[in-house]
């Protein structure tokens, strides 16, 4: 009998769940190992933290992984399709306005979604952040924090590895009347426990 | 032998998604002789004209456009293949109330009742033929779908005549206790194309040398369950023109349909397929309870006026209450969709009519649905119990000229999670009149107000030509200000302008802006509707 094995397939059927989620190749450079790490937290801040969140998880979906998105607001579908993310394995949850209730419906994401996408409300203490994060970690899931405020440099009540604080410095294909949006050169700033040493790349990014 | 099999009639159109798509690409102007419908990179079905050119079942897009240089590749949509079909199945359920639809293109249907009304098997066969050409010269397809009938003991020998007849254009009628000897001599392959028999298995019998049906027949049932397991006992079921599963192996539950009805008549519908999920819930636990699942569904369907829909559901694994939901709201789908309701639902009835034994489900080792969608689809329902149905969501295509539109939200409560991973969900079709790509990340459900000014301060129109009085200078929304880097457009959107009630038009701008106080550019996109512009989306 001819089994044709593919790299998907061994991955999927395999106990041994591997300890990284691969990334875009152009996004590599970002993270000090290449990939996302099993158990990290990843904050993507500034004015294309959402856009680059979504960049971020969409090589691991389309490997099967399931992504849960909770709470973000405004949240672009056809953007995700854009991007890459696989739209078959991602399911949106709303989360109550019940504070208590907020870290509750997390952990229950934590439990079932390999990748976790999450806009922290307002209020939410630095306690819950730290029974998120330990799920995450002891499940062996990737939270990807989600900050859209336009601050100059990110806060957050996590305690995230991998911060990516984006900064768009110019815009691609549209011009005095003419052209459309076509992609942009985001500055970003690479900080966080798990950085070795802080760096500003630059990446070309479309949407 | 014969009281185990049901006499059953099979219509089947060939390369159903084929003609669909070919119908599809006519109705929006564009015509097409040779189609082809890929999915996962590979021919699943063709239209007649690109099978005389070569394009064969199963070819890569490369090898089918070489072997075809004109052919038009569409992509697979089952949703698309389904609605099609739905004139078909409306025409044919005229003559026999009860259609079972299985997969878009074939209907199956048992031919006691129908058979004796019209006057013999053969009667009917020429009766459906008639009725579906007739259907089909109606939707312009005539000559290119080729489709025939088949009246058997027995799915497998029906669908086989089905087929054969769809070659010679016209109906085939095996004499009652005939099958068997009908399907002896053809080759063991026919099992996987006709019978969803695995195609590993059928190839493990012809390395065996089994070539025949007739060969599996004269195996011993004992030999074929010992090194088959239960599929052995279905080869050997089918080889002898049987229906593949026994009629019943457990004791009947006690018969039960369960009723819902609605208080008042309910248009939407969601909240219809909400009503049903609640029911379905309690089907499924009470057969469960009995060490049963439900193979073969009857779903009907009627409204305040008294119209009424009826359709048998068929999935040889067995319905899950979602799956149940979600064949409820295929079918109000394509009901709407062919406007056969002219009032509210008020009364949904869901009945077993095919029950059997329950196997449990034995996942895949290779492919299929991971340890990743089972965690998944357990956290779904988790989610859905503790948030309520309304707060947990997936994606669905639904097509649309703005970014807001291509896709919407579709609760996971009528959505079969269980096999959502298979499915796929992309923009397949960008609709004409849609914004170019990338588009913003940040989507305003509630659109913000905004004033888009000129140079002189006043705020910018568009005259009938879709053109902008002047170029923008400035944007406000709400206390903030914000200078024009650079901007593009306007995209016109022109909807449903011979209908007043739904009518649109609007203009859609992309602009680069930057704040006065700090910040980089960001790029936004405004809408101007009725005299004021609105922000829809932002790049974020």
């Amino acid at each position: 009998m001819r089994v044709e094995v593919t790299s998907d397939s061994l991955l999927r059927m395999s106990h041994v769940a591997p300890p990284t989620f691969p990334v875009v190749q152009p996004l590599q450079s970002l993270f000090p190992e290449e990939a996302l790490v099993r158990g990290r937290t990843v904050l993507c801040s500034g004015d294309a933290a959402v856009s680059l969140a979504l960049r971020v998880v969409a090589a691991a979906t389309q490997a099967g992984s399931w992504l849960g998105v909770v709470g973000v607001a405004h949240f672009g579908l056809m953007s995700a399709c854009e991007q890459g993310v696989a739209l078959q394995r991602m399911v949106l949850v709303t989360p109550t306005a019940n504070k208590r209730e907020w870290a509750s419906t997390v952990a229950a994401v934590a439990d079932g979604f390999e990748l976790i996408m999450l806009q922290v409300p307002h209020g939410v203490g630095v306690a819950d952040a730290q029974r998120v994060q330990a799920r995450i970690q002891s499940r062996r899931n990737v939270l990807v924090l989600v900050d859209t405020a336009r601050k100059s440099a990110p806060q957050s009540v996590f305690q995230p590895d991998v911060v990516l604080h984006t900064n768009t410095t110019k815009w691609h294909g549209i011009e005095q009347g003419a052209g459309y949006v076509q992609s942009r050169e985001i500055s970003v700033a690479v900080s966080g426990r798990r950085v070795p040493r802080a760096v500003q790349r630059t990446v070309h990014h479309v949407g | 032998m014969l009281a185990e099999t049901t006499r059953v009639a099979v219509l089947e159109c060939n390369d159903w998604p084929a003609v669909a798509a070919q119908h599809e690409l006519r109705s929006r102007g564009k015509e097409y002789g040779a189609v082809a419908v890929l999915h996962a990179q590979r021919v699943v079905a063709r239209t007649s004209e690109a099978a005389r050119n070569g394009v064969l079942v199963g070819m890569r897009r490369r090898e089918a456009q070489a072997a075809c240089p004109q052919l038009h590749i569409a992509p697979s949509n089952p949703e698309r293949d389904r609605l099609m079909f739905e004139p078909v199945v409306q025409s044919v359920a005229q003559l026999v109330p009860l259609v079972e639809v299985s997969t878009p293109g074939i209907i199956v249907l048992a031919t006691r009742g129908p058979s004796r009304y019209v006057g013999g098997d053969t009667a009917l066969a020429q009766r459906l033929h008639a009725m579906v050409e007739h259907v089909l010269v109606g939707m312009g397809n005539a000559g290119v779908a080729s489709f025939g009938v088949g009246v058997a003991d027995g799915r497998l020998a029906a669908h086989v005549a089905a087929r054969h007849a769809a070659t010679i254009g016209g109906w085939h009628v095996v004499d009652v206790g005939a099958s068997q000897q009908c399907l002896s001599q053809l080759p063991v392959a026919v099992l996987a194309d006709f019978a969803e028999i695995d195609r590993s298995v059928v190839s493990l019998l012809q390395r065996l040398g089994i070539a025949h049906l007739a060969d599996i027949a004269a195996v011993q049932l004992s030999v074929l369950t010992g090194r088959f397991g239960p599929v052995g006992e279905e080869l050997h079921r089918l080889a002898r023109g049987i229906d593949r599963h026994p009629p019943v192996t457990v004791a009947p539950p006690p018969d039960r349909a369960s009723v819902h009805r609605f208080e008042l008549p309910v248009e939407d519908i969601n909240t219809v397929v909400f009503a049903v999920r609640i029911v379905a819930d309690e089907l499924a636990a009470h057969l469960g309870a009995h060490g049963a699942s439900c193979v073969r569904l009857h779903v009907c369907l009627q409204t305040d006026h008294g119209e009424q829909s009826e359709r048998v559901w068929y999935q040889p694994e067995g319905l899950t209450a979602a799956a149940m939901a979600e064949r409820v709201r295929w079918q109000m789908e394509a009901w709407v969709a062919t406007r056969g309701v002219t009032s509210g639902v008020v009364l949904a009835r869901l009945s077993p009519v095919g029950v059997r034994a329950r196997e449990g489900r034995q996942l895949g080792l290779w492919g299929g649905s991971s340890e990743a969608d089972e965690w998944a689809a357990r956290a779904v329902e988790r989610l859905a119990a503790l948030l309520g149905p309304h707060s947990v969501h997936v994606a669905e295509w639904k097509g649309g000229r703005d970014a807001g539109e291509v896709f919407v939200l579709a609760p996971t409560a009528v959505i079969d999670m269980q096999r959502r991973s298979e499915s796929v969900v992309t923009n397949e079709q960008q609709w004409s009149g849609a914004l170019p790509t990338p588009s913003p990340s940040l989507i305003y459900a509630e659109p913000l107000p905004a004033m888009v000014v000129d140079a002189e301060d006043n705020v910018l129109r568009v005259n009938g030509r879709h053109e902008l009085s002047a170029p923008p200078a400035c944007v406000v929304v709400g206390q903030h200000r914000y200078s024009v880097v650079s901007w593009a457009g306007p995209w016109p959107v022109e909807e449903c302008w011979w209908d007043p009630l739904r009518h649109r038009r609007l203009v859609r701008i992309q602009l680069v802006l930057q704040g006065i106080i700090a910040g980089g550019p960001q790029a936004v996109l405004l809408a101007l509707e009725h005299g004021e512009w609105w922000v829809l989306g932002k790049f974020g």
